[in-house]
């Protein structure tokens, strides 16, 4: 069953409508919109997803049948003296770690993933295809990407620097080609330091009716030797409705002098204290 | 803190268990619980003093006795709303003075926070606090 309860398709078949409707009242410019509209069909899509075969959803990690899932994502192709420093970070990130002293991270100051870290579906993620437009939202942190089909994408040197960048799209056929740049420099997946001519491609489009893969490409002149490729996949979930997340109280806090996470306890002197 | 009365003393429950840690190698869905126990778990009864319904983290206030028998004010961390709605909790299901049953891994530094593997609520439902925060590794009874 697809989940089609939601009306991005009836919002479509409507706007058409009105198109088609104007057309007849407004001629040229109204026959334009007809037009555009028409370019962006709707590509199915729509719904919501989980990440496959990972369930980060909560559910456990059980196998469920599918297709063969996609190779683990690659060490990234830094320049030596990147790299350098990146396996430095992650052994220390590794050792406290196991010492039971994990370093505090961007969640711990409750800020999101950003791209192209979003697009890994921590939690479940719904795909919103409306004329002009296809959007992206991921459960965790309210995340919400914005891919404006048949734009030319600003360059990196005119993007202001945002979590998710500033993304163009158009459809190549049965696939959705993806070019974001503008991602802020602070905003890192795997610790990957990049510069402002970041670009990441993607590639997403259903591999039968019910996964999705998003095939990904992220280039960055300064700091990497080559493309740092990867892909992953989606499993749609019929009927899931996306909840809100508001990171509210964060109990999270930096130690310090260690810098590692921390966690706010409720006050122990008495009892019966509850906090909040 | 204090001391447990024998009778108290009594029903503490420990268990030693062979915990796989959650996910080695792989990225966490959200923070890490690394500062956990990775192969302690502690089960005990008492009274909930705070019930915290919040992103990024649900949070349990509750009395009950450490591993080494001693009475702590506990704060428990669960998963979030999102992922605890869709394990079968509700936001309601948890009211203060309710009598709960947890199993839980306790912080490695001593303190009294703990990561909730799973709850038993005063009518006998039990649930889990989901695939990341990793399974009980000792039964209720």
């Amino acid at each position: 069953m697809r989940n089609e309860a939601r009306s991005p398709i009836d919002g479509v078949v409507g706007l058409l409508a009105t198109s088609v409707a104007g057309l007849v009242l407004a001629g040229p410019v109204a026959a334009q919109q007809a037009a555009g509209a028409d370019k962006d069909p709707i590509h199915g899509l729509n719904g919501s997803w989980e990440r496959y075969p990972n369930r980060f959803s909560g559910l456990g990690s059980e196998a469920v049948e599918g297709p063969p899932p996609p190779e683990p994502i690659p060490e990234p192709p830094l320049k030596p003296e990147y790299l350098k420093d990146w396996k430095a970070e992650q052994a220390r990130i590794k050792k406290l770690t196991d010492q039971g002293l994990p370093p505090a991270n961007n969640y711990s100051a409750c800020l999101p993933d950003g791209m192209p870290a979003m697009m890994q579906a921590m939690f479940p993620m719904e795909v919103l295809e409306t004329p002009g437009q296809v959007t992206v939202i991921e459960e965790a942190f309210n995340q919400v990407r914005r891919i404006y089909l048949n734009e030319q994408l600003m360059a990196p040197k005119d993007a202001e620097p945002r979590f998710w960048g500033h993304s163009a799209g158009h459809w190549e056929g049965d696939t959705l080609v993806v070019e974001t740049v503008g991602v802020k420099d602070d905003v890192r997946f795997r610790n990957v330091p990049h510069s402002m001519d970041m670009r990441i491609a993607e590639r997403l489009r259903l591999s039968g009716k019910d996964f999705m893969t998003d095939e990904v490409t992220v280039t960055d002149p300064e700091y990497l030797t080559k493309p740092w490729k990867w892909t992953w996949m989606y499993r749609r979930w019929p009927g899931y409705k996306i909840q809100e997340y508001v990171c509210e109280d964060n109990r999270y806090y930096p130690d310090p002098d260690k810098g590692n996470q921390r966690l706010r306890l409720d006050d122990e002197s008495n009892e019966s204290t509850t906090e909040n | 803190m204090f001391r447990l009365s024998a009778v108290g003393r009594a029903v503490v429950a420990v268990s030693f268990a062979l915990a796989l840690p959650w996910a080695a190698g792989t990225a966490f869905a959200h923070h890490s619980f690394a500062s956990y126990e990775p192969d302690l778990q502690i089960k005990f009864t008492g009274k909930v003093t705070h019930f915290q319904w919040t992103n990024p983290h649900v949070y349990i206030g509750m009395d009950g006795p450490d591993a080494k028998g001693e009475m702590r004010h506990w704060t428990i961390e669960c998963a979030n709303p999102g992922i605890l709605n869709r394990v079968g909790w509700t936001w309601n299901m948890i009211h203060e003075g309710d009598t709960i049953t947890v199993i839980v891994s306790p912080l490695r530094s001593g303190e009294a926070g703990a990561l909730l593997k799973a709850i038993r609520l005063a009518d006998g439902k039990t649930y889990s606090n989901g695939g990341p925060a990793g399974a009980a590794k000792i039964p209720f009874d």
